[in-house]
């Protein structure tokens, strides 16, 4: 390990995995990962495909349980009861892949849904402040609009105003760029970017790695289920430790 | 072949009330049926196993017994079990009902379970619980892609109301075959009663479609 102090690395983590172990059948698709996050980190999780990094982010909010191991989110282990789990989840923002909007709801509706059904809020209440979140993601213009009316840079966007409608503590992104367009992966990119600049604590599996070696604060390589190698970016891009790490990096044709 | 539409003229009112009927009967069994094709298609995705097993064995039979039968057997039969008799009108609902119902549930099934799995997770990260989820995600976008088979079951429906004539319901067909009886003149009455039934449908069939048209974007996920 090195040397390198990590952010608010005084107080207790944010998110703790502790020998996390997660099985489809006869596949491991978590192998024992120990890891932390602490608060007002931006932590990214690269490595190849099938090597357990969105599985990670999944067991984070519950979606997927563990078979073995501890995740503990803001000092607790993850509840068991299904009342408990849907509190904890408010408190996480979860981005996925393919956005997953609401294709029978507008933009506005999409964003304020949370609001109003899982926080019993007014809808008049509710929508104001899903206007100021499509706003912050500079999508005030397109309230209205149905997700097949919005690209899909627009359309992720939209997708973490929805997220952040919940106030979460941490935000968890799962490949947020890799099933758009070329020329709109920089919008949602430069949304992620003011996120971190605000302080807030994301978990980011990317391909970017770009975004990773200039946003991220710690970075954690993911090879077959474990944990290659995890360091702040100038470690991981620069010099790392494994030959592994390198290979990936490579054929990435990531060259510093 | 000469034609005389006079006794369609002298008897419009008795073939008017039937109409009226047949359409309060579909009207009718369109709702009853939709509510409880509902009702069962949600037991049977999220039902305990016994609920699961007993509404797959009622679908399956109502899919291999003709609504004739089924109709037929609770004007006929049922009182004789339990002492009940129905009045021909409700019979008919009853058993227009169950059958159709069965369809409705299979439809409505399908359509649930064709939303992909993104967009129930999507609803569990913002913290919703299933029953918000079924309610504000997955059935919204589920009616709109079934609004094709609802069309085909709607037409299906009005025209099993004609069955019920078999169990002295007066509606129109039953009206159409009194008239026909006492004039002699079956192919005017039965043409026309084929031309109404034709003029009720085709624009539903027709409407259906085109509305779904502009709304399938929203159950596009």
């Amino acid at each position: 390990m090195t040397a390198f102090a990590r952010k608010n690395a005084d107080k207790p983590p944010m998110l703790i995995y502790d020998k996390v172990r997660k099985n489809y059948g006869d596949f491991t698709a978590l192998d024992g990962v120990s890891m932390h996050v602490n608060s007002g980190e931006v932590v990214c999780l690269i490595g190849p495909s099938g090597s357990g990094k969105s599985t990670l982010l999944r067991c984070t909010n519950a979606l997927e349980t563990i078979d073995d191991g501890e995740i503990r989110f803001e000092g607790k282990p993850l509840p068991k009861s299904d009342t408990e789990t849907r509190k904890v989840r408010q408190r996480m923002g979860m981005v996925f892949q393919s956005f997953e909007l609401f294709p029978h709801k507008t933009a506005l509706e999409n964003v304020a849904i949370g609001l109003t059904t899982v926080r019993k809020m007014d809808a008049d209440e509710a929508h104001k402040r899903a206007m100021a979140l499509l706003a912050k993601v500079g999508l005030a213009d397109k309230t209205a609009n149905y997700p097949a009316n919005l690209s899909g840079g627009q359309q992720q966007r939209v997708a973490i105003a929805r997220a952040l409608a919940m106030e979460p503590h941490v935000m968890l992104f799962d490949e947020p760029t890799s099933a758009l367009d070329p020329e709109t992966v920089g919008e949602v990119l430069n949304v992620m970017r003011n996120l971190a600049d605000e302080g807030m604590t994301m978990i980011v599996v990317t391909h970017e790695m770009s975004f990773a070696r200039r946003v991220a604060n710690w970075v954690v390589v993911f090879e077959r289920g474990q944990l290659l190698e995890q360091g702040p970016p100038q470690q991981i891009f620069e010099a790392p430790t494994t030959e592994r790490t390198r290979e990936f990096l490579s054929h990435l044709g990531w060259n510093g | 072949m000469d034609f005389d539409f006079s006794p369609l003229l002298d008897s419009w009112r008795f073939l008017a009330s039937g109409l009226g009927l047949t359409i309060l009967l579909s009207i009718a069994a369109v709702i009853t049926s939709f509510v409880l094709g509902l009702a069962v298609a949600l037991g049977r995705l999220y039902g305990p196993a016994w609920l699961r097993a007993m509404l797959v064995f009622y679908i399956d039979s109502m899919r291999a017994i003709p609504v004739f039968v089924v109709l037929v057997w609770i004007y006929f039969a049922v009182p004789i079990i339990s002492g009940y008799t129905f009045a021909p009108f409700w019979a008919a609902l009853t058993g227009i009902t169950i059958h159709v119902a069965a369809y409705v549930a299979e439809i409505i099934r399908a359509g649930l379970t064709s939303i992909r799995k993104g967009q129930i997770q999507a609803g569990l990260a913002i913290g919703m619980s299933t029953p918000q989820i079924l309610r504000h995600i997955l059935l919204p976008q589920a009616i709109v892609r079934m609004l094709p088979a609802f069309g085909s079951v709607i037409s299906v429906t009005i025209k099993d109301t004609a069955i019920a004539a078999v169990i002295a319901v007066p509606e129109l067909m039953r009206q159409a075959e009194t008239v026909a009886g006492q004039t002699y003149r079956p192919i005017e009455i039965f043409t026309t009663v084929m031309v109404i039934y034709f003029l009720i449908i085709f624009p539903i069939t027709r409407l259906v479609d085109r509305f779904y048209i502009r709304v399938a974007y929203l159950g596009r996920s």
